[in-house]
């Protein structure tokens, strides 16, 4: 998913799949391609903050393949 | 909207309630554990906001697997006494797989000793705040919200949501009184009236008197008809179980539907279709919903959060 699916002034979905596992190695969790501290986090983002997130998360998708 | 710094929500989604971490000075009180097979990251999550606080208890609004699932881990990890609603003890006490909405219906929690009760009508001290214990029975006949009259803020469990509330299971295992039950549970939260609510799940919100509409257009629907709130209970479960196992073959379904006793029971005392047919229906409006989808041979989850 990609920044141009949350448009402005919409709330930002939630990345969590209900995986809600970590892979050690990698520091990210095995569903949603989170850090521990942006999962902690989460919940006091703004839109603009989330969309970050969001961003990074489809990077490391990439990366990870 | 803005909770107070002492205040931390670690949101997550659906297998796992959220947890809301209180902080104070060097201590630290946590609400609601998650579901088991999430308990790593949960520990590695409240690892890191307790910012190397002591957590000093662990307390839970009702004890279902997605609030509860972590409890023996967390206390044993953190050394912390277990607070449950004084509703929940018997359940907890006989461990009823049943009451407690384990095996019947596929779910799994790790058993846990309580150190002690909260009653509706006490208070409760978290994060330096007096919360008052709300009886909030409907979802479950033990839950209980916990409401801070300083700050205005509700933690509601899964007695309200943004949109809905959680399943009200006891109208269709033998409580005829539940939705009476979860209508004043609603009535009692609109009385508190809360600036901010913390639900089970999902992100926390400020529009309460909207939330509190939709719940009870919701249960209205449901109580019009324990056939509507059987189905949606069926549906709900069944999406649950397959987030926790990720992946289920299409062809197993229907042994699956014949084999968990929860779905058995709904389907004879208030569905009644046949074996096939209930499968079929299930899996046919759980895919137009969007929920779920297909891969392979197997169904498989396509709900987010």
């Amino acid at each position: 998913m990609s920044q141009r699916d949350f448009p402005r002034g919409l709330e930002v979905p939630s990345p969590c799949v209900n995986v809600c596992q970590m892979d050690e190695q990698k520091g990210l969790c095995r569903g949603c391609y989170r850090t521990i501290d942006e999962i902690a986090h989460w919940s006091v983002l703004d839109a603009d903050e989330k969309r970050v997130v969001w961003r990074a998360i489809e990077l490391r998708r990439r990366a990870i393949g | 909207m803005r909770l107070p710094a002492r205040i931390r929500v670690l949101e997550r989604g659906w297998l796992s309630a959220n947890n809301v971490l209180l902080v104070e000075g060097a201590a630290a009180t946590l609400v609601d554990s998650g579901y088991v097979g999430h308990v790593e990251q949960t520990l590695a999550l409240v690892e890191h906001a307790l910012e190397g606080r002591q957590l000093t208890r662990l307390v839970n609004t009702h004890c279902h697997s997605d609030h509860m699932g972590g409890n023996a881990r967390i206390a044993a990890r953190h050394g912390c006494p277990i607070t449950i609603p004084e509703g929940e003890a018997g359940s907890i006490d006989r461990w009823d797989e049943r009451e407690l909405i384990l095996g019947y219906a596929d779910q799994r929690a790790d058993r846990f000793r309580y150190d002690d009760l909260i009653a509706p009508g006490e208070t409760i001290e978290m994060g330096g705040l007096e919360w008052d214990v709300h009886a909030a029975p409907g979802h479950d006949a033990g839950a209980v919200v916990f409401f801070s009259p300083d700050e205005g803020v509700l933690i509601s469990g899964d007695a309200l949501w943004q949109n809905g509330f959680g399943v009200v299971f006891g109208a269709l295992l033998g409580n005829d009184a539940a939705c009476v039950e979860a209508r004043d549970t609603l009535d009692r939260i609109a009385a508190l009236d809360a600036r901010v609510v913390i639900p089970g799940h999902g992100a926390v919100f400020a529009d309460v008197d909207d939330a509190i509409e939709r719940a009870r257009n919701r249960l209205a629907h449901y109580e019009s008809s324990l056939d509507k709130l059987a189905r949606h209970c069926v549906k709900a479960l069944f999406t649950y179980a397959l987030l926790d196992r990720r992946a289920m073959p299409l062809d197993a379904i229907e042994d699956y539907l014949g084999r968990v006793p929860v779905y058995v029971d709904l389907n004879r005392d208030f569905i009644g279709l046949e074996r096939a047919a209930f499968a079929r229906w299930l899996v046919a409006d759980l895919e137009r919903a969007g929920v779920v989808g297909r891969e392979g041979g197997n169904l498989i989850p396509r709900i987010k959060a």
